[in-house]
């Protein structure tokens, strides 16, 4: 049995992993804490198998997370949290390489969280926006 | 001749086309696929396909192999006509074995390719096995290692081209990946070295035979297939298309077909399709479709690094290889998928005399530790060195962006373009305006009682005098600049003077393109 501290929106939460073999994946999800669905899903299988790569950009559950192409500037977002989207909307001017990048909405759905803001610069890999 | 013998022959030959029998073959059908010998009656035109090596049989007795009848071997190899012209083909019959690969399997397979190297035809080989025969030990091996080996021989000599129609694991996708073009069936075709389980047991991943190596992985995300396709039947469409843009061989040209399409048809919204502010994207399909015959063209991995358009398309009936940045999408720059996937694309075209033609709209190498440590520089030298290297005709068409490094890798004059040719809306120079005036005007700009107007001032003197395509037209760098209109006649005419181009290299066993 092992114990972490996850800190999640600064509550802090403490979290006991046993590692039972093959079937890791589900059980420690189980076990995790309720009122933290954000970081808990992604926090929990990564405890369990140590040996696995740490991923790029913990996509928040429950969603498509639409990131940043290439390093660049954010110059106007198109949408807010709760708009209804199409695949192929454009959610994101990003202005990179002298272009005015539309960033597009992968799949329809609802924007669930705006990650950036008008003016910000943004690194490659950033998630911008998250459609649920 | 004794009426007996001839049943007899029809016996045999029943029994080899029934193939793993009716349960097999239905179960085959239940899973979306087709068998081996449907595929080839799709492939080839009506009733001209010829089966070579039908009798062969396997010679292994281990583990009860000499008990096990494998009609054909497992694979239906022969040749036939596509359009009118040879093609060979190899089939891999599922329903026999598996299509497992063995020893006198990989001998058909070989022989196919002999043949088709001596006439200098096609190879189409339609892959759908469950991999090595394990009973056949080192001779299966072998078999793969022959077949590797043939593929080597024949890369640049004959067109190859590998569909995946079902499993192709471990050591078999070598042979795949050693041709000019893979296809891939979605949902029921996986390529990887190895499967989900190895790697559970080796790493603890997790992951599905889909997500692993499922056409659309190996589409989007790593590159190793051009074509994808939603069934056997649209696959092997698709694989007649594409033998339709290429010649038998690499001492002929592609076949030129009638074309209704006016070549000296002016098409008045190219004027109009630049957007006013350089910095808008805009859809590169929109000139193609404007440009090549009919609109028609034949997209090689297009959902693979989308900001590099690299298609097959026919200007006044013979075929063009077409590579174009695509602002859309990473503001069309050059990253180290572009590189790969157009350098592999150019030097296929030249491979196979098929001339060139470069839309150009580039901003720049993509920047950034993702794209150094990946090795942008040895993978963007891949481009230089495949324009370079290429002696087929080499037509470049700046439409906008053309900067430094970038403008270069897209083949310039330098590069050995043949024309250069540049709408008035090209901006040539060796960075964008912002960047040049910062640098060059840095202290004046610092000086100034009013840095921010000052800055905005060089910039437009900058813009104007030097992103226009005159600049490299005084040095001889641009041929002629053109009325977009006019853009589908010249490169007509420019083909068509380029077709007789004749370019001595200096003699070498093979250079060295930096891998």
């Amino acid at each position: 049995m092992k114990k972490y501290n996850i800190t999640v929106n600064g509550v802090s939460y403490e979290v006991e992993v046993e590692e039972i073999g093959g079937q890791a994946v589900s059980a420690p999800r189980a076990a995790a804490p309720a009122p933290a669905p954000k970081a808990a899903p992604a926090a929990a299988p990564k405890a369990a198998a140590p040996k696995a790569a740490p991923a790029p950009a913990a996509a928040p559950a429950g969603g498509e997370s639409v990131s940043a192409p290439m390093p660049g500037t954010i110059l106007d977002i198109k949408v807010a949290v709760g708009d209804s989207v199409n695949a192929g909307d454009v959610l994101i001017i990003l202005e990179a390489m002298k272009m005015e990048n539309e960033i597009m909405a992968p799949a329809s759905g609802k924007v669930v969280s705006v990650n950036t803001t008008k003016g910000a610069s943004v690194n490659s890999g950033d998630v911008l926006v998250v459609i649920g | 001749m004794a009426v007996n013998k001839l049943e007899d022959l029809r016996e045999r030959r029943a029994t080899i086309i029934s193939g793993g029998g009716e349960k097999r073959i239905a179960k085959q059908h239940a899973s979306g696929k087709l068998t081996a010998r449907e595929r080839l009656d799709l492939l080839f035109d009506e009733g001209t396909f010829v089966e070579l090596d039908a009798y062969v049989k396997h010679r292994c007795t281990n583990f009860g192999m000499e008990k096990v009848d494998a009609p054909a071997e497992g694979v239906v190899t022969g040749y036939g006509k596509v359009d009118g012209r040879i093609v060979y083909a190899y089939s891999q019959d599922f329903t026999v074995v598996g299509g497992s690969l063995g020893e006198m399997h990989a001998a058909k397979i070989c022989k196919v390719m002999d043949n088709a190297l001596k006439v200098g035809a096609p190879v189409v080989g339609l892959n759908d096995s469950g991999g090595a025969r394990i009973q056949e030990a080192v001779d299966a091996l072998s078999g793969y290692g022959k077949i590797f080996y043939k593929n080597t021989l024949a890369s640049g000599v004959i067109p190859q081209i590998t569909a995946i129609m079902g499993p192709c694991a471990g050591g078999a996708v070598y042979s795949p990946a050693l041709t000019d073009f893979i296809f891939m069936v979605d949902q029921t075709s996986q390529m990887f070295i190895t499967g989900p389980q190895v790697i559970k047991t080796v790493t603890g991943e997790e992951v599905t035979a889909e997500a692993l190596g499922g056409a659309m992985t190996h589409n989007t995300v790593s590159g190793v297939a051009q074509f994808i396709a939603n069934n056997d039947e649209a696959c092997i469409a698709e694989i007649r298309r594409l033998l339709s843009f290429l010649p038998s061989n690499n001492m002929e040209t592609a076949p030129v077909y009638g074309c209704d399409h006016d070549v000296n048809e002016l098409a008045e919204a190219l004027n109009d399709i630049m957007p006013d502010n350089a910095n808008k994207p805009y859809d590169m399909f929109d000139i193609i479709k404007t440009i090549v015959d009919n609109g028609d063209y034949l997209e090689y991995q297009p959902y693979f690094a989308k900001n590099i358009i690299t298609a097959f398309a026919r200007i006044d009936g013979q075929t063009v290889g077409i590579i174009a940045n695509q602002p859309k999408f990473l503001a069309g720059c050059l990253d180290v998928n572009a590189s790969d996937k157009s350098a592999r694309f150019i030097r296929t075209c030249d491979a196979f005399n098929i001339p060139l033609l470069n839309i150009i709209d580039v901003p720049g190498f993509l920047p950034g530790t993702q794209q150094e440590y990946g090795g942008i520089i040895r993978h963007g030298a891949k481009m230089l060195y495949a324009y370079s290297e290429a002696t087929v005709p080499k037509v470049s068409l700046i439409v906008r962006k053309a900067y430094g490094g970038s403008y270069l890798a897209m083949c310039s004059k330098d590069l050995g373009a043949d024309l250069v040719l540049a709408w008035p809306t090209a901006e040539i120079a060796v960075m964008g305006p912002q960047g040049a005036a910062n640098i060059i005007f840095r202290t004046e700009i610092k000086e100034a009682d009013d840095p921010k107007a000052t800055r905005e001032r060089v910039i437009k003197e900058y813009t104007d005098e030097f992103a226009t395509p005159y600049k490299a037209a005084e040095r001889g760098f641009v041929d002629d600049v053109i009325e977009p209109a006019a853009t589908r006649p010249r490169l007509a005419d420019a083909f068509d003077m380029l077709a007789s181009k004749r370019e001595v290299r200096p003699a070498k066993k093979h250079g060295n393109i930096p891998l």
